[in-house]
């Protein structure tokens, strides 16, 4: 009789029923894909040998184009060959016509209903949407994994940025949905890129401490901090904070309005020129790496550019970078000291002034050795692993935060935040509104992102409808909304009115519809515009208040203003309505605020009846004679 | 089955209340460290991730239960949330726009929250931040007490009274962050 094997908890039991994962890194310019084989993660290189795919996808009529060759081509095919599309990414139309930029692309006018559709964008091979060009490029990664590990992938891990929104989530694992890729999470990148360091591993001789961690993670465009702690495996993100507008372009930039400026060439270039420019810029700055001054010449003029006057260029960028640091340690509650580790991530990151002043910031070294372009998918990789059950348990769990607050719309335009910003996720909260007006059988629900009082100034992430609410009075109706958000920070709305058990949920879709201001921005202007908000939510307030005064008012005379008032009452009362209606068209919050209190003062005589009325009315069952009696 | 039985004692576990999914008294005075090693295990249980091979009914499950953990550990880790939190299972809601009627109070916080608005007008207005938050956070330690002996003896009217000047002051270390962080910048 043959005896039953048992394997020990956490080992596989044969080497190959080892499942097959990899970590992508899809990127705004370029995209990667890495793998754990024996042990260790490294990115998987084309036939050719290289491991970076350009995140460039060209629709010909004869076929689909990924990579290089896509990229090579934008020059003379810019209509059909789509290259940074992850910025179109679970945003709508009107955003992307809002970049400032010019897009060579020809856009599909397609007005939906909402006004709020994904864009689409014309091409020799038909109409096409950014879900679907990114699911382009995860399809290519995923054979070159497929390939590379002798079949069908089992799961992937896919990064994106910590500032993300909902909308820009969802998009991300709908391409994959698409690219037939099954999402075992969807990762923050700089999270990916401490994993990438094994900081959770124990140092040589040592126990694994509990530490703080600080991914800087300067790309071409964006930047991005985040603060990690590590304890026993666990990964923490305790806050995310940075700047989607800023990145090495900017230095690039810096650079070249030196060089014009030196070479008096004026602020004003033609396209061609500026080109030049930013090449002659990005050239000096990369040599600066390893020389400490080199010859620049643009046309006839020649100069010397040296570390210091780079360094006196790039300062105030840099600088821009650091106090977002600063705001993110405080928003984790920490100072730069009690940060143990720090570890350096995008292209950006190679410039020597950076990894100077950051390493001034918190008073150390920054981890700079892993390829800055390659670490987070190679971080990736290794979550993947664990995730597919390639590796046991014990190894690595990463707790993830949402990057803004989620709230919903209440009177007059306010944000009710039920989910604060950088709270740990999955998490659940729910919160009880009420209904406005009396009868009211329906509540709309505005689902809302972002850190700003008023609800225009905020991302608009989806709308529904609660109907069927039994009819009551103003107030009485508990109408409990609950959030979800789940591991990957994907958002679930559910509402419901305790006392029908009547309910509605929504998974949330981007209802798209904001101008080009993205997530990071729209956090610093809740700063910069904390005084201004206070304000506008003042005056608001003012006016709802207003309002629902009027309306009580209107509705009280109608009942029975003729019966218990005489003329003049009626008419001081009119007229302190009239004087409310003119304030709330115009006046300050306190001019309402007073007109408010006014029609109030004058009311009370009247409330009064109305209120004896009502007493002498809920007595009638008994013998409203009684208490008539003088 | 394994897994059935994980979903019972799963479903069961969500009675809780935030003390006892971390094994603690139900007290204001929380031992922080032991609440967050105890929180790291209970994520390292029933994260989502531990799920993501899973059936879906397990990985909304898990969901839930690893949300509600992060509200426990969120509320106990908070002290102002804390002490509302105590409050409720006492029997006694706090509504959020309720305030202390405590006049003598009131009047220390005007002061300070007018010495708040005079800062940027100071000689040296880092320091005079400074003294304002050490100000503050004594303040604020003065209440902490306050609510926890009161809720200690059972006196709620006099731990509601606490919380609401808890809720005072936190305001004011949130504003006086703030506004250090406009210095810095």
């Amino acid at each position: 009789m043959a005896l039953l094997q048992i394997s020990e908890p956490g080992q596989t039991p044969e080497p190959h029923a080892r499942k097959r994962a990899v970590g992508i890194d899809l990127g705004t310019t370029n995209s990667l894909v890495a793998t754990v084989r024996s042990g260790t993660a490294e990115s998987l290189p084309a036939e050719d040998g290289r491991v970076i795919l350009p995140s460039a996808v060209r629709y010909t009529e004869a076929g689909i184009e990924v990579g290089y060759a896509a990229r090579a081509a934008a020059g003379d095919d810019p209509y059909n060959t789509l290259i940074s599309i992850k910025r179109f990414m679970g945003r709508g139309l009107a955003d992307i016509k809002n970049f400032g930029d010019q897009l060579p692309y020809h856009f599909a006018d397609q007005s939906s209903e909402s006004g709020a559709g994904m864009p689409v964008i014309e091409t020799v091979s038909g109409a096409v949407n950014p879900v679907q060009v990114s699911a382009e490029i995860l399809k290519a990664l995923a054979k070159r994994g497929a390939d590379s590990l002798g079949g069908p992938l089992d799961g992937a891990v896919i990064t994106v940025p910590a500032y993300f929104d909902e909308a820009q989530r969802q998009a991300t694992k709908d391409a994959a949905k698409l690219a037939g890729l099954k999402v075992l999470r969807l990762l923050n990148e700089p999270t990916a890129a401490a994993v990438a360091y094994g900081l959770d591993k124990p140092e040589q001789g040592g126990d694994v401490a509990d530490k703080t961690i600080a991914v800087y993670d300067l790309g071409g465009g964006t930047f991005d901090i985040s603060i990690l702690r590590l304890s026993k495996g666990v990964f923490e993100v305790l806050s995310t904070g940075g700047d989607s507008a800023l990145g090495g372009d900017d230095f690039d930039r810096a650079v070249a309005e030196w060089i014009a400026a030196e070479a008096g060439l004026g602020t004003d270039h033609d396209a061609a020129t500026q080109r030049k420019l930013l090449n002659t810029a990005c050239a000096a700055k990369e040599a600066l790496a390893s020389e400490s001054a080199v010859p620049v010449s643009y046309g006839s003029w020649s100069a010397e550019l040296n570390r210091d006057k780079l360094a006196e260029l790039l300062d105030p960028l840099i600088a821009k970078t650091l106090r977002a640091c600063k705001r993110a340690l405080r928003d984790a509650g920490l100072s730069a000291e009690e940060v143990a580790e720090v570890v350096l991530v995008g292209g950006s990151t190679r410039t020597l002034r950076v990894r100077e002043k950051v390493q001034e910031f918190f008073g150390r070294d920054p981890h700079a050795d892993i390829d800055p372009d390659q670490v987070v998918a190679i971080g990736a990789a290794l979550q993947a692993d664990v995730l597919v059950g390639n590796k046991s348990r014990e190894d690595l769990l990463l707790l993830d935060v949402i990057p803004l607050s989620l709230g919903i719309e209440t009177m007059g335009g306010l944000t009710e935040k039920l989910i604060h910003r950088n709270t740990t996720i999955p998490v659940a909260k729910a919160q009880e509104f009420t209904t406005f007006k009396d009868g009211q059988t329906a509540m709309a629900i505005h689902v809302v992102q972002g850190e700003r009082e008023l609800v225009q100034d905020c991302r608009s992430l989806a709308r529904f409808e609660l109907r069927g609410i039994p009819p009551m009075v103003a107030g009485a109706a508990h109408i409990r909304v609950t959030f979800q958000v789940d591991a990957d920070g994907l958002l679930s709305v559910t509402a419901m009115e305790k006392s029908s058990g009547v309910q509605a949920e929504i998974t949330v879709k981007p209802s798209y519809g904001l101008g080009d201001s993205d997530i990071t921005r729209m956090l610093q202007d809740s700063y910069a515009k904390a005084e201004e908000d206070i304000a506008a939510r003042a005056l608001r307030e003012a006016q709802v208040e207003a309002e629902r005064t009027l309306e009580a008012m209107l509705v009280a005379l109608q009942e029975n203003g003729a019966e218990l008032l005489d003329e003049n009452e009626l008419d001081q009362l009119e007229r302190a309505m009239q004087a409310l209606r003119l304030a709330h068209n115009g006046g300050t919050a306190e001019e309402i605020r007073s007109r408010i209190e006014e029609l109030n003062a004058l009311s009370e005589p009247f409330a009064a009846r109305r209120m004896d009325k009502s007493i002498k009315r809920a007595m009638q069952g008994h013998s409203l004679d009684e208490f008539d009696k003088p | 089955m394994h897994a059935g039985l994980f979903v019972m004692g799963l479903s069961m576990e969500l009675q809780q209340n935030h003390f006892e999914i971390f094994g603690l008294p139900v007290s204001y005075q929380v031992d922080r460290p032991a609440l967050a090693k105890r929180y790291r295990e209970l994520q390292q249980e029933f994260h989502p991730d531990r799920f993501a091979a899973k059936s879906e009914r397990e990985q909304m499950l898990s969901m839930q239960y690893a949300a509600q953990i992060n509200e426990a550990n969120n509320t106990l880790k908070d002290p102002v949330a804390r002490a509302a939190y105590l409050l409720k299972l006492a029997g006694v809601e706090i509504n959020p726009e309720q305030t202390t009627a405590d006049g003598e109070f009131l009047m220390q916080q005007m002061i300070l929250r007018e010495r708040l608005e005079d800062v940027r007008a100071a000689a040296d207005p880092e320091s005079e931040l400074e003294d304002l938050g050490s100000e503050a956070s004594s303040l604020f330690k003065t209440q902490e007490s306050a609510f926890s002996a009161a809720l200690d003896n059972r006196a709620l009217e006099d731990a509601r009274s606490a919380l609401l000047k808890l809720q005072f002051l936190a305001k004011l270390q949130r504003q006086i962050e703030e506004l250090e962080e406009d210095l810095l910048d």
